[in-house]
């Protein structure tokens, strides 16, 4: 009989539990299509010096990190179910059902339409998974095909995780169904909303706020106290004074609040603008001490970007709060607005609502910023690791070494690493570009000078810098007898390549003065390894100068005609570190990088990252959007009555049709504005403080491009949930 | 006199085939200006179909209904949410107030959607509220007001725009009898001051004694009618029993 009873429910309510299924459906998607490429039977062609295994554990452990925030969505939606079918428990348990039995024969309802969406979901989760492996593929520039494959372990942990997540959360609710009066069940749709104003997290808020302040405040002091100099530039000053001053003024603020006893609004709306005074003040700490070269070191910078964090976080809080008596106030205001037409209905919907949810819609607004956060930094970073992986692994192999541990000449590298040109013969690996050079300091007297901010620039021969020139595919240079010119990394800025330039026109050296070239300089990408430690510039020398000068650093570059194997470049790496240890006796340290394993970690780690942030916020995204759209349907009873009384009162369908939609703007409007503006200033303030890596290493360019093509699939996702949320709304309005 | 509301012939079919109901059999009769007509019958008697047919909110199967000089009836399914604001007020059983605004802009929300410039709303809230006695509670929310209350604001709202006709759908229903006493006073009041024409439906007979004139339905005819007259409201009230005996249990139904 009960078996009976719950296939019919199910049946029946097919239309009530469409939201649960759609939800549940695609956290099964997105869990399996993402869990997938962990799997022990995913196998994707990525060629032979590539290595696997190092990105299925990572995935998994990511994936399964973030899907634990898909239980509380799951949570959430299944208090939607359990509001929407309240009357039909209490009518129920007046007919004299147990209330275990009820809370029993909902959990199977809901588990039955669980099942239904994990088959559902595994199933789109096939699909999806194919975007994934052509994401892989794509990162590992190998050509895509799709394959339609199921993974048994992958269901197998679909269908354990979601089952269990079913289990801890039914339990749940059949507690609550066990301990609802039935009064209290019957009663539910007439429900009121709880009166406004008696929310007290905004008191706590602002207390934490004004703790942090205090905070900020003394360490401004402190700051100030230490590294103060009335000879820094007035911007500086303006930072130092400003983070004194500005937590001053929100602390005066609060203490001028309690004193007048005012109202509570009004203390919020002073620390409201005294958030964004505040977000100015520490906010311009990095970016000014990146133009001026301030001293302070990263732990305080990080201590800055804490209570920028904290500044964005409250201002967040606070105007989600104060959203709702600042439509009171135009309203009041205002009565030409207010007295025209529907208005004063529509204000009364959104105070009424903005009052009772505040705390939910602030949570959604923090986690929509984290959303878009890492939406936009995951094409950052992975750019940014993609871009340096170009720079630093140009060669096949590259051989290096450094001296800073070397304390006499005789010790300093000389070798020419023979070991690498014997075990290309035993594995008939031919190189088709073999370079061995080395690096001179123009002056011997520089040798022992090992100041970090003052490392001497090296130089290398024209010859050897052709050599590795013609290796790479450019032009090769020319220079006259006297002459030198300057090779630059990418990461140096325009300004310090003029300055250095400026102030280096002829350069000393043991083999005589050169003066600079009419082509001072080269930028183009060759590699880290070329360069000093400390050092973005080389200086290139003729030849007969470099015969006179000093060698500090042996490099070796080879191109080969066919990829190394991931095996070989194992094999050979732990050889060469045998015969060249990392810090050798001598203090000479030695290197040697193989592209094949530095793009292998690199795009591992890259994707890693890439899939995880972007799985993270997809997941954020569906939570908020899911959240914000079941709000609105979960009062569609309570609005379904008001809208009728507009009806009556000879509101036409047209208008109605309009207020909804105006509602639903304002809806899904406020939490998304103040979310992409507080996300503004976030990635801002990072792209801002990798400025010189995103310039040398994505273009900017590419980065806004990619920020569009996000944006642009954002823009279409908020814009189905909005039009499905509209639809469904409309129809419980006018139903 | 001038009559205001003049029903032709009503008649109400629900379902089709050979499964018809007639709600509303065939139904004449008319309102003059400033009367205060109360309609009772037992419930499925047709009062109420009758009260959404006048009002719009349902549509006859045949016959014609005129306000003053416009066939109700004729008007387009586009017009009408217009027609009604501007012509009908409503009170209902369960006050229909919006527990999301005042009790004053609850009126004003009336005002508003009849495009009444923004500077005499207030005045006009102000006035009427004044005469309905809710001007302690204007900016009190529906929740925080006694019931009574809410009807009377209810009241407010449905005469604020100087309706042709003030439709009620047992205003009474949902409140306690001193409450009823005190709001009925309330509608004879607007009746008589404002001169305001009045359709209330009801089936208690103490409310229906504050009419000038009755009209018993029984299913779907009219059954009687009753006036006041210079009677007392006492013994209308005695008159009134004594049709509600007659229909409730009639001599054929005796035997």
């Amino acid at each position: 009989m009960y078996a009976k009873l719950i296939f019919r429910n199910a049946k029946r309510s097919a239309k009530d539990y469409l939201v649960y299924i759609v939800t549940m459906t695609i956290c099964v998607t997105l869990f399996y299509a993402f869990l997938s490429i962990s799997s022990s039977y995913y196998n994707p062609d990525i060629g032979s010096e590539y290595d696997f295994t190092l990105l299925s554990d990572g995935m998994k452990a990511v994936i399964c990190m973030i899907t634990l925030l898909l239980l509380f969505l799951i949570r959430f939606v299944n208090h939607y179910m359990l509001r929407q079918k309240q009357k039909e428990f209490a009518i129920q348990s007046i007919m004299g059902m147990e209330q275990k039995t009820i809370g029993r024969i909902f959990f199977a309802e809901t588990l039955i339409m669980g099942m239904i969406s994990i088959l559902i979901g595994i199933f789109f989760g096939v699909f999806c998974s194919q975007f994934i492996t052509a994401m892989l593929l794509t990162a590992y520039e190998k050509s895509y095909e799709i394959s339609w494959t199921l993974f048994p372990d992958t269901v197998l942990w679909t269908v354990s995780f979601f089952v269990f997540s079913f289990l801890v959360v039914g339990i749940f609710n059949t507690r609550t169904i066990q301990k609802t009066k039935i009064i209290t069940m019957l009663s539910a749709e007439k429900e009121n909303e709880p009166e406004p104003g008696n929310s007290r997290w905004i008191s706590v808020a602002a207390i934490l706020f004004e703790l942090i302040t205090v905070w900020a405040f003394i360490t401004g002091i402190q700051k100030v106290w230490f590294y103060y100099d009335a000879r820094f530039a007035f911007p500086v000053r303006l930072m130092y004074w400003g983070n004194i001053l500005f937590p001053l003024l929100t602390l005066l603020w609060s203490v001028f609040c309690l004193i007048k006893k005012g109202k509570k609004n009004m203390l919020i709306t002073g620390l409201l603008i005294c958030s964004v005074l505040n977000a100015f003040a520490t906010a311009s700490v990095a970016a000014l001490s990146n133009k001026y070269y301030l001293p302070l070191g990263t732990g305080m910078l990080n201590q800055y970007l804490l209570f920028l964090l904290i500044d964005l976080l409250f201002f967040i809080g606070a105007l989600i709060y104060l959203a709702g008596s600042f439509i009171v106030t135009w309203k009041e205001k205002s009565p030409e607005h207010r007295y025209h037409g529907e208005a004063l209905f529509f204000y009364g919907q959104i105070t009424s609502k903005l009052n009772t949810t505040s705390k939910t819609m602030t949570l959604i607004c923090i986690t929509l910023v984290l959303a878009i956060f890492l939406f936009i930094a995951a094409p950052i970073l992975t750019g940014w690791a993609s871009g340096y992986l170009g720079v630093r692994s140009m060669y096949d192999v590259q051989v290096y070494s450094r001296y800073n541990h070397v304390y006499e000449e005789k010790n300093l590298p000389q070798d020419n690493y023979e070991i690498i040109t014997d075990f290309f013969a035993a594995h008939e690996i031919d190189p088709v570009y073999d370079c061995t050079f080395s690096l001179y300091l123009p002056k011997k007297a520089d040798f022992h000078n090992r100041i970090k901010y003052d490392f001497p620039v090296v130089a290398i021969s024209l010859s050897d810098y052709n050599a590795i020139r013609k290796m790479l595919g450019y032009e090769q240079i020319s220079l006259e007898e006297n002459e030198f010119t300057t090779q630059w990394k990418a990461i140096a800025a325009e300004e310090e390549r003029n300055s250095f330039i400026a102030e280096h026109t002829s350069v000393v050296t043991d083999g005589g003065t050169l003066n600079i070239s009419g082509q001072p300089y080269s930028v183009e990408a060759m590699g880290e390894t070329l360069y000093n430690v400390y050092t973005d510039v080389l200086y290139v020398f003729p030849d007969k100068i470099c015969e006179e000068l000093l060698p500090v650093i042996r490099n070796r570059y080879i191109t080969t005609t066919k990829n190394i194997s991931y095996e070989n470049a194992r094999e050979l790496e732990r050889l060469f570190a045998a015969e060249y240890p990392e810090q050798a006796e001598s203090g000479a340290l030695y290197s040697v990088r193989f592209s094949t394993l530095q793009t292998n970690s690199t795009i591992a780690n890259n994707f890693i990252l890439q899939t995880g942030m972007i799985y993270g916020a997809v997941v954020l995204m569906v939570i908020c959007l899911t959240v914000l759209s079941l709000q609105q349907l979960l009062d569609a009873g309570q609005y379904k009555y008001r809208f009728s009384v507009l009806r009556k009162l000879g509101v036409d369908e047209q208008h109605i049709n309009k207020l909804i939609l105006k509602q639903l703007r304002i809806w899904f409007g406020l939490p998304i504005i103040v979310a992409i503006m507080a996300a503004a200033v976030v990635i801002g303030y990072f792209i801002q403080t990798i400025s010189a890596e995103v310039s040398a290493y994505i273009g900017f360019t590419t980065l806004m491009l990619q920020i569009g093509v996000i944006v642009g699939i954002l823009a279409i996702l908020l814009l189905c949930y909005f039009i499905s949320t509209w639809v469904i709304f409309r129809c419980s309005v006018n139903s | 006199m001038n009559t205001i509301l003049k029903l032709e012939h009503i008649q109400k079919y629900y379902g089709n085939g050979g499964n018809i109901t007639k709600a509303i059999q065939d139904i004449s009769f008319s309102v003059e200006a400033g009367e205060f007509l109360g309609i009772m019958g037992a419930s499925g008697s047709g009062k109420t179909t009758l009260l959404n047919c006048i009002s719009t909110i349902d549509t006859v199967s045949a016959g014609h209904i005129f306000l003053e000089e416009t066939d109700v009836t004729e008007i387009k399914p586009k017009s009408l949410a217009r027609f009604r604001r501007e012509n009908l007020g409503f009170v209902f059983q369960d006050f229909n107030l919006l527990d999301t605004l005042t009790i004053s802009e609850n009126i004003a929300l009336a005002l508003a959607i009849n495009h009444t410039p923004a500077g005499s709303v207030e005045p006009r809230i102000l006035e009427i509220a004044e005469k309905l006695n809710i001007s302690d509670i204007l900016n009190k929310y529906p929740y925080q007001v006694s019931g009574g209350q809410k009807q009377r604001c209810a009241c407010a709202r449905a005469i604020i725009n100087n309706p042709r006709l003030l439709l009620a759908d047992e205003p009474t229903g949902a409140l306690d009898s001193h409450s009823s006493q005190m709001l009925l006073s309330t509608i004879q009041s607007i009746n008589e001051q404002l001169r305001a024409t009045i359709l209330m439906v009801t089936h208690d007979a103490f409310t229906a004694s504050y009419a000038s004139r009755i009209l018993f339905l029984r299913d779907g005819e009219i059954f009687m009618e009753l006036r006041k007259g210079n009677d007392s409201r006492n013994a209308f009230f005695d008159k009134i029993l004594n049709v509600l005996t007659i229909i409730g249990g009639g001599q054929s139904h005796v035997c």
